[in-house]
């Protein structure tokens, strides 16, 4: 017998409870990985967020008809109703976000949804929501997710839904926690810091195809979906992105592809497994439409060849200078990945640190036709743009609109590190 | 991106398939991979939790996770139970907090016979076991970190031999001469005594 070692067994210390929130945690660390984690490494830059009220700037995509209440049950003939409407205005003039405010991307999205069974086999649905996400424009501060479940759908080729598909449909508000110095980054600061040029830019999308079991092709691609969606690229990005995908080989363009809301793009696809995605892109400004999954392999795809399997529609993309009330009561979200922010290293360089009103010069933000100005604390940001509205900052808060971003110049200049591999 | 995309809904995943398939499963539908975490996630911490203690285990836990995840393509996946592989991975993460291990099990061999137990449980075998402790730990400290890696697997992780072997990517025969050899140097380090009488058994 093993006396010895059983003396250990029966030694061993008590093992105190694995804390709920602890273990749900490391689970959502999990699944940020699975979905794509880990793509982009960056340097961390401290500078804080300079506190700036007063003007809510929107930019709108096209059908914001499309938003909440209409009734969602016959897709297809919806977005044939609004197919006038659909195609996307070129926005008249770009966002011009700011570090302390907020990013609101509205969508409706449709993905996927499998279960595994008990008897090992899976049953799947398509899943719809409306999405409302605010994401802190420089990364700095918590942002906000709400989910609104919508009436799924069967599985292509099935007619009837799973069980387990109902009961999603009630409101969700979820805390998404500020990650400053995690690897993967997507908020509009960021975003700006990625190359303009197209060759730079798509050799920074295979920096995230790193892992040797997926095609590097089909990871490039997918680390530009990461990019695109829920998110706010300056033009200047957009179109670099735009033509760095089309280099990915094997990626295929497609004129006038439809969006969840009918509005039709030109799509870069690629196929694998058996279903092709298309990121839809607004011809002209090349702001992210949507995207659209289509079984092109009855075998492999899991569903009739030619169902959609996917399909969403980036309704609307707005500046918030704040969270709406809901950010109070919401449910906590995923936490940082550990090796995100090293405690002991909290670079905040007091230069970039100056209180706004030193701050006299700098660019005004480009005003359009497509921004409100609202003076005071507005009340959050429903607030739609009214395309007539006069563009001027108004004098009274002058002294805060006029505040210029804070010096990004770190993060421009700071080294991007090459290596792609070096995990935690 | 965040949150709900692609939802995989993973609550349901049958007993009947193994961690071997479902891996594989996860090579195409990532997110499938949570079910291999809320299958072993409770004993990788319980493991964990007992060579480090309360405070690192949750990272620790956490980060095997990670680690497994982003090696999944790698693992052999003849082996239809994954515990082995997420073993050695843990001894691998636990390994990183030595000096936490040595400063741990110095405390615990400081530790008073008659300590109050510090956890909830106080069943009566509980305390019997966290009485047995400080010359345990003592026993460990003579122990190289292989040596140790090894008895835990064994010990406290309930794993055999083969899988002890597979762990720690080593023949199971290295691990049984491995074993008889530390098993040794427990006896010497336990003084040849039975930790559980108290009183010289013969007397």
């Amino acid at each position: 017998m093993d006396d010895e070692i059983r003396q250990f067994a029966e030694g061993r210390p008590p093992a105190p409870a694995y804390r709920p929130e602890a273990r749900a945690r490391a689970r959502e660390l999990l699944l940020a990985e699975a979905r794509g984690g880990g793509r982009f490494r960056l340097p961390r830059f401290g500078w804080q967020a300079v506190a700036a009220f007063g003007v809510t700037v929107a930019l709108v995509g096209g059908v914001a008809a499309a938003l909440s209440g209409r009734p969602q049950e016959h897709l297809a003939a919806a977005a044939g109703a609004t197919q006038s409407a659909a195609v996307a205005e070129p926005p008249a003039g770009d966002l011009e976000p700011r570090p302390g405010q907020f990013i609101l991307v509205e969508s409706d999205t449709m993905y996927g949804s499998m279960t595994m069974g008990r008897n090992g086999e899976e049953s799947r649905h398509l899943y719809r929501t409306h999405r409302k996400i605010w994401q802190s424009v420089d990364g700095s501060a918590d942002g906000l997710l709400l989910i609104e479940g919508r009436e799924p759908r069967p599985w292509p080729g099935q007619r009837e839904l799973p069980k387990d598909a109902e009961g999603r449909q009630s409101s969700l508000w979820t805390t998404l926690a500020a990650c400053p110095g995690a690897p993967h980054r997507s908020d509009y600061t960021y975003l700006s810091t990625l190359p303009t040029d197209p060759a730079a830019l798509r050799e920074r999308l295979y920096t995230a195809a790193d892992e040797k079991d997926v095609d590097r092709d089909e990871r490039a691609f997918g680390a530009a979906g990461d990019l695109v969606r829920e998110t706010y690229l300056p033009k200047a990005q957009r179109d670099a992105l735009f033509e760095a995908v089309k280099g990915i080989p094997g990626t295929q363009v497609a004129e006038g592809v439809e969006d969840s809301a009918g509005r039709k793009g030109v799509a870069l696809g690629r196929t694998a497994g058996g279903t092709l995605t298309q990121l839809i892109f607004d011809p002209a400004t090349h702001m992210f439409l949507g995207e659209r999954q289509t079984v092109v392999d009855e075998r492999a795809g899991q569903a009739p060849e030619g169902s959609v399997v996917a399909l969403t529609a980036q309704l609307k993309v707005s500046v918030a200078d704040r969270l709406p009330d809901e950010a109070a009561t919401a449910e906590p979200g995923g936490g940082c990945p550990s090796s995100a922010v090293p405690p002991t290293e909290q670079p905040t360089p007091a230069a970039t640190l100056s209180p706004p009103e030193n701050v006299t010069e700098g660019p005004e933000p480009a005003v359009t036709g497509t921004m409100t100005a609202t003076p005071a604390a507005p009340p959050a940001v429903k607030r739609s743009p009214s395309e007539s509205a006069p563009a001027v900052p108004e004098s009274g808060v002058a002294a805060t609109e006029t505040v210029p971003a804070p010096p990004v110049a770190p993060t421009e200049t700071a080294p991007e590190p090459a290596a792609p591999g070096a995990g935690s | 991106m965040r949150e709900d995309r692609h939802v995989v809904s993973v609550r349901d995943i049958p007993e009947t398939l193994d961690d071997s398939a479902l891996i594989g499963h996860s090579l195409s539908e990532p997110e499938t991979f949570a079910a291999l975490f809320d299958r072993h996630a409770d004993e990788i911490h319980r493991y964990a939790a007992r060579r480090l203690g309360p405070e690192l285990a949750e990272d620790v836990t956490a980060e095997v996770f990670l680690v497994a995840f982003r090696g999944r393509a790698r693992y052999d996946r003849s082996w239809p139970d994954a515990r082995p592989w997420l073993y050695g991975i843990a001894t691998r993460v636990v390994s990183q907090h030595r000096r936490a291990e040595r400063r741990r099990t110095h405390a615990l061999s400081r530790m008073s016979v008659d300590r109050p137990a510090t956890f909830d449980d106080r069943s009566a075998d509980r305390v019997t076991a966290e009485q047995l402790q400080p010359r345990l730990a003592r026993a460990l400290t003579r122990l190289s970190a292989a040596e140790r890696d090894l008895l835990l697997l064994v010990a406290w992780a309930d794993l055999t031999y083969e899988d002890a072997a597979l762990a720690l990517g080593v023949p199971v025969g290295t691990v049984r001469s491995r074993l008889h050899r530390l098993r040794a140097k427990v006896r010497r380090a336990l003084g040849g005594n039975d930790p559980f009488a108290e009183e010289p058994q013969h007397g």
